[in-house]
């Protein structure tokens, strides 16, 4: 693709055989009718409905508002303080991921007993459901009885029991801890395959020269991690954007819209306020920005197919 | 010598202590609570390890009948000792059972769909193999609340709202394309020479995709399958929007439905808790191998 004599020369050295052709075809189409009912056609659909004031409080009358959703969206002040919201709780949770990841990969990437035991349970967190994961830490986070509010008060960092996910300056970050502690886990497995890919003799021959531990880890493991820590973050970043279940489960955007994120704005305006032009606006403009950002991850995958 | 021997030891030793608790210690909790009775859960502080375990929790769920919540009897159930069960307790096992049909039957599809798909992409030069391959890669990475709106007026329209089926067909679009992924990776892997060797025997494509590459292709199989069982049993949003009642809610909304009930009782929510995330570990513990293999052949690809 880079060079189109190249390829086209390409083509007429290995000529592609008709039955070749035609048998892919057959082997492609449920994957391209699978995907077409359930993924291009929803697409072009949602940006068709997005283009119409359908509220199903009043199905009867669909006016035709060209971009007008759009522009609801953006003179909202609640979109831009959601906007505002997702960006702080994507950027925490992303950091803290990558954060711990690292440090759980390096360790997995030493050979000790009992690697394999800390491997296997690595994966628990990544295999409960949201839900679950929700349902655990809104009671770690219960202000009443909470296991979190306990723990605090006999370390004595606390002298009563206090409010948690009811507080507006901690919502947020509460939420951010149950997303980080489920996702941490595929993030580890990505980095760790990167340390696995470093290669042992670069370690060395800086030993030979004389390169401390904390010195090899500088100029070899962190150069050599840029990939892995360039995956984890476009993935995880399309991942906390569109996160939805923790806000459903835990605070339901409140208290006072302390955690009112962009996909809990898609949720209130289509299925509590009924308007569905509005909702596929606001998601148009979440796909959109997802797209962009997975556009980078494309354009690498398809250098290695 | 010896003590950075000793040294290294004790670095990996508190380490692996730290990442241990990290990981568990929330898990431990909430089985730990699930074995409490509702008086002793709401202790301050509370017991870290219950000291009168009791199953009356599980109990509750197993045993629980319809009962409709009035003003009058909402207050029937004793607090004190976790009888305190929200009204929907008894839709936990059917919902349980609609979520496995589901799984299993976006297994199957799943397979069906992507299998050739990824052999095709692997092993056949063809016309348009650039433009499937980017095709595929854009339906990977749309975002399922993007999918809300029209999935519901489409399904809708076909009638299919609470219906289990509307469910399979939308958990297809986020499945499928990640298990092309990781097949096609897979399939790259294996030598071209396979597919030479048996297309020169005289099989055809068919074949040779059924008779050489799907056996070989077994661990990778055994990663989507995994992967797609779990996305589905774990899927919340998209069920939240299609579901109304027993007959199609599947585990997650049955799950979130309890701590909205207004009648909140922790311990019976913690034993439910625990029951949802009983078959996903133990699946992900006894297939750590292939499950790790999956991620990273999907994930280092893209």
């Amino acid at each position: 693709m880079r060079n189109p004599v190249a390829a086209l020369r390409s083509a007429l050295r290995h000529p592609v055989s008709a039955y070749d052709q035609k048998s892919a075809m057959w082997l492609l189409t449920p994957m391209v009718v699978v995907l077409m009912i359930v993924a291009v056609f929803p697409v072009v659909y949602s940006f068709w409905i997005s283009l119409y004031d359908l509220k199903l409080t009043r199905p009867h009358r669909v006016p035709f508002v060209w971009l007008g959703n759009y522009l609801k969206v953006f003179q909202d002040p609640l979109f831009w303080d959601s906007v505002a919201r997702t960006f702080s709780f994507t950027v925490m949770s992303v950091a803290a991921i990558m954060l711990i990841a690292l440090l759980m990969a390096l360790l997995l990437n030493e050979e000790f007993r009992g690697r394999r035991v800390l491997s296997a349970i690595l994966l628990i967190p990544w295999a409960i459901p949201y839900v679950a994961n929700g349902l655990m830490w809104k009671w770690i986070y219960d202000s009443g009885y909470g296991a979190l509010n306990g723990l605090l008060l006999q370390l004595g960092l606390i002298d009563k029991y206090i409010v948690m996910l009811g507080d507006v300056d901690k919502t947020l970050g509460l939420i951010t801890n149950a997303f980080v502690w489920k996702e941490v886990p595929l993030a580890t497995i990505l980095l760790l395959v990167t340390l696995k890919s470093i290669r042992a003799d670069l370690y060395s021959a800086a030993k030979v020269d004389g390169a401390n531990v904390w010195q090899r880890f500088v100029h070899i493991t962190l150069p050599a991690l840029v990939p892995g820590f360039a995956l984890v973050m476009i993935y995880e970043t399309m991942m906390a954007i569109r996160h939805f279940d923790l806000f459903f489960i835990l605070t339901e955007g409140g208290p006072a819209e302390a955690s009112h994120v962009l996909a809990w704005q898609v949720y209130v305006e289509t299925f509590r306020k009924l308007s569905f032009g509005t909702g596929a606006a606001l998601a148009y403009i979440m796909a959109i920005v997802t797209f962009t950002l997975a556009f980078f991850i494309i354009r690498s995958t398809s250098r290695k197919l | 010598m010896r003590v950075s021997h000793l040294g290294r030891r004790a670095l990996l030793f508190t380490a692996s202590l730290l990442f241990s608790l990290y990981v568990l210690a929330p898990v431990a909790w909430l089985v730990s609570s699930s074995f409490q009775s509702e008086a002793e859960i709401t202790s301050v502080p509370p017991h870290w390890l219950p000291s009168e375990p009791t199953a009356e929790n599980f109990r509750a769920i197993f045993t629980a009948s319809d009962k409709v919540v009035t003003y009058e009897n909402r207050k029937q159930g004793d607090t004190a000792t976790g009888g305190y069960i929200p009204s929907t307790a008894s839709h936990l096992l059917p919902a349980m059972w609609n979520s496995l049909v589901v799984a299993l039957a976006v297994v199957v599809l799943n397979l069906l769909v992507s299998v050739p798909a990824a052999y095709a992409l692997a092993k056949i030069r063809f016309i348009g193999r650039k433009s499937s391959i980017y095709f595929m890669l854009a339906t990977r990475v749309i975002p399922d609340i993007a999918l809300v709106v029209p999935f519901f007026l489409f399904i809708q329209k076909l009638g299919l709202l609470d219906n289990l089926g509307s469910l399979v067909i939308t958990y297809l679009a986020i499945t499928v394309p990640f298990s092309i992924f990781i097949l096609t990776g897979y399939f790259e892997s294996l030598p071209d020479e396979l597919d030479k060797a048996a297309r020169v025997d005289g099989c055809s494509r068919l074949q040779t995709l059924l008779l050489v590459f799907l056996p070989l292709a077994l661990p990778s199989l055994v990663a989507v399958v995994l992967f797609t069982f779990l996305t589905s049993w774990n899927e919340f949003l998209l069920a939240l929007m299609f579901t109304q009642t027993q007959a199609s809610q599947t585990m997650p909304i049955v799950v979130a439905s309890f701590t909205s009930d207004f009648s909140i009782s922790f311990s019976f929510i913690n034993a439910a808790g625990v029951l949802a995330i009983v078959p996903p570990v133990i699946i992900a513990v006894l297939f750590e191998r292939y499950i790790v293999s999956g991620l990273t052949a999907g994930a280092v690809k893209g």
